[in-house]
């Protein structure tokens, strides 16, 4: 241990110099941003120190009520917003240089192209924006007008296209650079649902192809179907960071589904075993709920309860939903409605 | 940056006041070139009609003496013919330097707040691009469309009364330079405000506010009529403030007929103060969170 540094605090900065010295899709290392007030007054920490770490070919969700952090997260990453600390890299290389975001596709929640362009000539003029060698444009862009079905009106002006089409104009363009990173700020918003579906899918198909997604939704939903990773931001701060699998399964609580338990082993199990309302079937099978610490707890009760001849179809893991988990979280460390 | 120049220029095509700008220069060097019809006999001019009116020319004479005098010549040019082109020249040039700039600012001006409106920074900014380069982009678009305009509308004017008279007077292109650098002087007024304030209407009554006040601290009086400590201020403001009226007096009329320019002066400082906005500008885009 060094001089006046715990080993805790040893610890944690030498995971951060390894978060941003292996070249994960995203890594953020102490990043924050405190929005100063007038007169240096009622300064907002949009964002508080954060350590953050997205591998290359995950499927990222960020969650998070209003004001949570979420959108300053991506404008940092992005270069919409200077840091007030911290440091953060794409692909190992520097947030600060304009170069980082080269491998990077974008689309922002609320983007607007110039209205006199067509759908063609607007992917074709952001992908030169976006360094696209002249030779692949066109083809390029005919491919993903196809994907996002709008060739029909690849060549009307964008003024007339409708929410759910410049959405899915707003993707294609995003994807345009062939990026190893996407960026996704509701990409589902206003669109139909036959088009959610298959905007669900293209993520998916890009995943498969070894595309980085951060996406950024309030459809849980649609974060836990496609998500392999999430976080939830709350007030600046990372409550929760992990798998769906991991963050949904509810650890100590299992489903049991038995011959129904005799009233007196019920009483003398001390709780953790109740009753699941409206429980019993037609098999004449019984549903529980088991509440223990941990598996050898759960084992010492299934022989206890086998000992008293009650016969086990079945135990189960329990589940929470995103939503379930989402909204536990920000009632536990805060605040209001997922945004 | 070269996507973000045309991407101006587009923005530029759809705006239909920039198209009427350069429909206006094509009729005023169409109506310069159709109105003015010339005798030029031995390399003098023998007569002129403007609009189908007949000039007069070479045939005073001394009412005492009766003998033929030489004809007043206007801006101390060596003949008629001379004098004619030098003062169509200097209309042409007058009209662009003080009408044109302000028309030009009216149809660029609100890019650069365009530029910065939430939907479309952020698809800007998320490319490999640098904040310079994306100003720096749309400024050049400005830039090129109003050179584009001016060479247009000054270079076909020197071409029409060069060709018809033979008069060539090659110092009224330095004319298109300084225009070009004056609306680049007020332009850097709209820029700075707007990358500061993201409003096109802040840029557009801040770069008034600029031109009118250039007006006034250009009367010679002023300074006389207040005491001490605003005399000096009026000085300071007068080195400061883009010297709009003294180019447009002291400088583009004596290119324009083929004059010496007594004093740069007052084009070198609003050059000055152009630049130090430029670079205020793009300090601000630097800094800026969106």
């Amino acid at each position: 241990m060094r001089w006046g540094v715990t080993r805790a605090q040893v610890g944690r900065r030498e995971a951060r110099t390894h978060r941003l010295a292996v070249p994960h899709a995203v890594s953020t290392s102490g990043l924050a941003k405190t929005y100063a007030g007038p007169l240096g007054r009622n300064a907002v920490h949009a964002l508080r120190p954060l350590d953050l770490a997205v591998e290359e070919g995950e499927i990222f969700g960020l969650l998070g009520p209003n004001g949570a952090g979420k959108t300053t997260l991506v404008k940092l990453l992005l270069g919409l917003a200077r840091p007030t600390e911290g440091e953060a890299a794409l692909f190992g290389r520097s947030i600060r240089e304009p170069e980082a975001r080269r491998p990077v596709g974008f689309l922002p929640e609320n983007h607007r192209f110039p209205p006199f362009l067509t759908a063609r000539e607007t992917l074709r003029l952001y992908a030169r924006l976006a360094g696209v060698p002249e030779a692949e444009r066109a083809a390029r862009a005919s491919t993903l007008l196809d994907r996002v079905r709008l060739v029909d009106a690849a060549d009307r002006r964008v003024k007339t296209f409708s929410k759910g089409m410049m959405q899915r104009l707003g993707l294609a363009q995003a994807l345009m650079s062939r990026p190893r990173l996407v960026f996704l700020d509701e990409p589902t918003d206003g669109v139909d649902p036959v088009g959610r579906r298959e905007i669900r899918d293209l993520l998916l198909e890009l995943r498969a192809g070894g595309t980085t997604l951060f996406l950024n939704s309030h459809l849980l939903s649609e974060i836990e179907r496609v998500c392999t990773r999430v976080a939830i931001l709350n007030e600046g701060r990372l409550v929760r960071e992990g798998t769906v699998e991991a963050l949904t399964t509810t650890e100590r609580l299992w489903r049991l589904r038995s011959t129904p338990l005799p009233p007196d082993l019920l009483a003398g199990l001390d709780g953790a075993v109740t009753a699941e309302p409206g429980a019993e079937d037609p098999s004449g099978l019984a549903r529980y709920r088991l509440a223990v610490p941990d598996r050898p707890a759960l084992n010492a009760l299934l022989d206890r309860l086998r000992t008293a001849h009650v016969e086990v179809e079945a135990v189960e893991p329990l589940r929470q939903s995103l939503e379930d988990l989402f909204v536990e979280v920000v009632q536990d460390t805060g605040t209001s409605t997922p945004s | 940056m070269a996507g973000l120049v045309l991407l101006t220029l587009r923005e530029l095509r759809a705006k239909k006041v920039v198209l009427g700008l350069f429909l206006v220069a094509t009729l005023v060097w169409v109506l310069l070139a159709s109105a003015l019809q010339l005798d030029v006999v031995d390399g003098s001019l023998a007569g002129a009609r403007l609009f189908g009116q007949d000039a007069e020319f070479g045939d005073a004479v001394d009412p005492e003496t009766g003998e033929p005098v030489a004809p007043e010549v206007p801006f101390g040019a060596e003949t008629v013919l001379e004098g004619l082109v030098f003062a169509a020249e200097a209309f042409v040039a007058g009209a662009a330097y003080w009408v044109g700039i302000l028309l030009a600012l009216f149809a660029t001006g609100g890019l650069v707040a365009s530029l910065l409106e939430r939907g479309q920074v952020d698809l800007l900014l998320s490319k490999p691009l640098s904040r310079g380069q994306i100003l720096g982009g749309r400024l050049l678009g400005v830039g090129a469309m109003m050179l584009a305009l001016l060479v247009y509308l000054l270079g076909a004017v020197w071409l029409v009364m060069s060709l018809k008279t033979g008069v060539w007077n090659p110092r009224f292109l330095l004319a298109i330079g300084v225009v070009f650098a004056m609306f680049a002087v007020i332009y850097s007024v709209v820029t700075v405000v707007s990358v500061w304030t993201e409003s096109a209407a802040l840029g557009f009554i801040a770069t008034l506010a600029v031109l009118f006040a250039s007006l006034v601290l250009a009367i010679p009086e002023l300074s006389m009529q207040v005491r001490a400590p605003w005399r000096q201020l009026i000085e300071g403001l007068r080195v400061v403030i883009p010297q709009f009226p003294g180019v447009g007096v002291r400088i583009v009329p004596q290119l324009a007929t083929g004059g010496a320019v007594a004093s740069w002066a007052p084009l070198l400082a609003s050059l000055l103060f152009g630049l130090a906005l430029y670079a205020g500008a793009f300090a601000l885009f630097r800094r800026k969170d969106f």
